[in-house]
């Protein structure tokens, strides 16, 4: 792993320049749901569900865990995001049924909570990359 | 250079301990002790080894939590990687009604009533299975996974990847070094009973994790004024409670400790009522989690938890003062088993017997407030666990979970204690070294002194890794269960899954508990489509009684009639009825003429019966 190049790579999905990152967390998803319909592919799917963690995983980890090094902040971000798809899908089996297109419905509202609580609680001064 | 070639050293041989983990996987198998590849524990006593010594060394702190994940993940999968359907623990009830989830949130909505009062309704809707379930459904669903597969690693990777995290983050508050906060990690592996839970797939397991990590926070919380803190604590401790109700209370009692020693720190009151206010905190604190315990039948009525003296009245004096120090060990144990379990506590509790006694003559050090907080909250753990053995029966779980508890909160204290020892050792060879070479002549001192001490120190480290390497690898030992029934066959599950890819109508399977648990694993428990009877469903037990005896299609009908279905089967196997008997039963119902299909060599038979 070369840390310079991971580095930069948080760096880009942090500033979310022109909402990029958040689109490619949304990329993800389609991709997740084409998967879930038709390829069912377990690789393709691991490819989708690992990119939609890290972008979102980064988003959370620098919305609440600024001050921690980079590793810490997407780790714990992670974690954010496991706690979120759960309350999430959690609701939505109370309050009706995780199908697919009400769990792609949830993924969607937990990848915009996420975009949005990067650009609200994170603020600019707490970016750090390791 | 030492540190290039133990880093590959490491990833050799964490490889190879995969691939070993790998090779012993099983169809049929009592415990994994049974099938575990023999070079298996040897190549990961070596990956431990270099993994010590790595995070020993100065190499950067990301590196050195990914390799200590690498190692976290692969000790807590043996159950799940060896076992075709992971372990008998639990986790197979919770996948059963997980996939019942699934199935009954899309027709007949979640959870199924009746409840009977409101609490119960909500102890159904916020119990920590629909978390879980919503957790493993979507990633199941995102990856394209089988479920089965998802629930078994859910919690060995998640504990894998985010308990060392939470140790760290946790000895990092006491300790403000970062060697010592990496040992801490990777010495949480070291202690048995935490080791069992992160290897199983229960939603206590999930409500361990929050519970880590809304200590971390709290750790924090006592010692700064940030909002942040305040609200992920508050969030965690919310999960915890969402995940799993034992979780849950001891969060909040840590929660009510967490509030006075910050007001102590604050120093908002005179420092006569913070005293006592702090010691007030501790005694409602500890008195929380047995007082919840007896209201939790409030939500929960097959709950009957209630204070006893009978223990106590019933007990001879040695089993009750056995009880008190080494708690459910006491009973029949072997002392390997015991020496294990309590080897990481008792040295955590010697050190935190020397910090109390060292901060008291430094009282500016930083960390103070954090440590005697840790501290506060490990003796809350060892007097409720005490107070729950001997004083409490009926409790909906076995006291001895909250050794999981006991353990996170040790393994910082553990790492200090083990680094300061290292420390000390090295400072003595330092000193010796130079009295040595003080002897010499210069032409030898300029010649041996950067080698000798270098070398030397080497070695120390040498033996120092080797030792906790050791130490955490032979810890397994306790961890994994050295008895334990057959767990499901690798013949028993595609038994479930033939009937469910074969049958299109609605079906009923009459089996054992064995076969009820493999069911669970593919089809769910209580399926309209694919009926299982739950584990305890005397009506269940009852038919297989009756099938077992007289195999004919009189009782497949009625097991029909019951669960509204046209097809019913009947499931047996060798190894669970006993050669004698399953040959008798077998017999009798080829002789009924039920259609029968043979699986795992002839082991397992299938016997149907359609409605006509």
């Amino acid at each position: 792993m070369n840390s310079r190049f991971a580095a930069k790579l948080e760096s880009y999905i942090i500033q979310d320049k022109y909402f990029i990152s958040s689109f490619l967390s949304y990329a993800a998803l389609a991709a997740i749901l084409v998967n879930m319909i038709t390829i069912k592919s377990p690789i393709l799917g691991l490819l989708a569900t690992l990119s939609y963690f890290l972008i979102n995983g980064v988003f959370l980890g620098t919305a609440f865990f600024a001050k921690e090094n980079g590793f810490l902040k997407l780790m714990l971000g992670i974690l954010l995001l496991t706690m979120l798809l759960g309350l999430v899908g959690w609701i939505t089996i109370i309050l009706y049924a995780l199908n697919t297109v009400t769990l792609i419905l949830s993924l969607v509202v937990v990848a915009t909570v996420s975009s949005v609580l990067r650009r609200t609680v994170g603020s600019k001064g707490d970016r750090h990359p390791a | 250079m030492w540190l290039r070639v133990a880093e590959i050293l490491y990833l050799l041989t964490i490889s190879l301990s995969l691939y070993f983990l790998y090779l012993s996987r099983t169809g049929e198998a009592r415990t994994v002790w049974e099938v575990i590849h023999p070079a298996l524990l040897p190549t990961l006593f070596l990956a431990t080894s270099f993994l010590v010594f790595i995070s020993l060394s100065s190499e950067k702190t990301a590196y050195k939590m990914l390799f200590v994940i690498f190692h976290s993940v692969l000790v807590h999968s043996f159950l799940s990687a060896i076992f075709p359907a992971g372990d008998f623990s639990g986790q197979q009830m919770v996948l059963g009604r997980i996939r019942r989830l699934q199935d009954d949130a899309l027709f007949h909505g979640w959870p199924p009533g009746p409840f009977g009062s409101i609490q119960s309704e909500l102890f159904a809707k916020f119990g920590g299975i629909n978390f879980q379930g919503a957790i493993a459904i979507t990633i199941s669903q995102m990856l394209g996974a089988d479920l089965l597969l998802v629930h078994l690693f859910l919690v060995p990777i998640s504990w894998g990847i985010f308990t060392p995290i939470a140790v760290y983050l946790a000895t990092d508050m006491i300790a403000s070094d970062d060697k010592v906060s990496v040992l801490g990690s990777l010495l949480i592996s070291a202690f048995p009973y935490a080791t069992y839970f992160g290897a199983i797939s229960v939603p206590n397991s999930l409500g361990f994790i929050f519970f880590f990590y809304s200590l971390c926070f709290m750790l924090r919380y006592v010692s700064s004024n940030d909002h942040k803190t305040l609200a992920l604590l508050v969030l965690f401790s919310f999960f915890s409670l969402f995940a799993h109700y034992l979780t849950g209370i001891m969060s909040l009692s840590l929660v009510l400790l967490a509030l006075a020693f910050k007001a102590y720190k604050d120093e908002k009151v005179s420092p006569l009522t913070a005293k006592v206010s702090l010691i007030t905190a501790f005694v409602v604190s500890t008195s929380l989690l047995p007082l919840s315990l007896i209201y939790l039948k409030f939500f929960r009525p097959i709950t009957q938890t209630a204070f006893t003296l009978d223990k106590l009245s019933d007990l001879p004096l040695q089993d009750i003062i056995n009880l008190v120090l080494i708690g459910e060990l006491a009973y029949g144990f072997d002392s390997r088993t015991i020496v294990l379990v309590f080897v990481g506590p008792a040295i955590a509790l010697a050190c935190l017997i020397y910090l109390i006694y060292d901060l008291r003559k430094s009282p500016q050090s930083g960390g103070r407030t954090q440590t005697y907080f840790l501290i506060a909250a490990f003796l809350m753990v060892l007097v409720d666990y005490r107070i729950l053995k001997l004083f409490m029966k009926g409790l909906p779980f076995n006291e001895e979970r909250l050794w999981v508890f006991r353990d996170f909160m040790a393994a910082p204290f553990v790492a200090v204690a083990l680094y300061s020892i290292g420390s000390r050792l090295s400072t003595s060879l330092r000193a010796a070294t130079s009295m040595s070479l003080k002897i010499g002549s210069i032409k030898q001192l300029a010649n041996r002194k950067p080698h000798g001490f270098s070398s030397k120190l080497l070695v120390l480290n040498m033996a120092m890794s080797t030792l906790v390497g050791g130490w955490i690898t032979y810890s397994l030992n306790a961890a994994y269960p050295r008895l334990s029934t057959l767990q499901t066959t690798s013949y028993e599950l595609e038994a479930v899954k033939s009937i469910d890819e074969t049958t299109k109508d609605k079906y009923v399977v009459i089996g054992d508990r064995w076969t009820i648990y493999a069911g669970e694993r593919i089809v769910g428990i209580s399926n309209p489509r694919a009926y299982y009877f739950a584990e305890f469903d005397r009506i269940g037990l009852d038919l297989f009684t009756n099938m077992k005896q007289d195999p004919s299609h009189r009782w497949m009908l009625e097991a029909m009639n019951i669960t509204d279905t046209t097809v019913a089967y009947f499931i047996i196997s060798e190894p669970r009825l006993g050669t004698t008997e399953f040959n008798t039963t077998v017999y009798k119902a080829i002789q009924s003429g039920l259609r029968w299909r043979v699986l795992g060599e002839g082991k397992l038979y299938i016997f149907a019966y359609e409605k006509e």
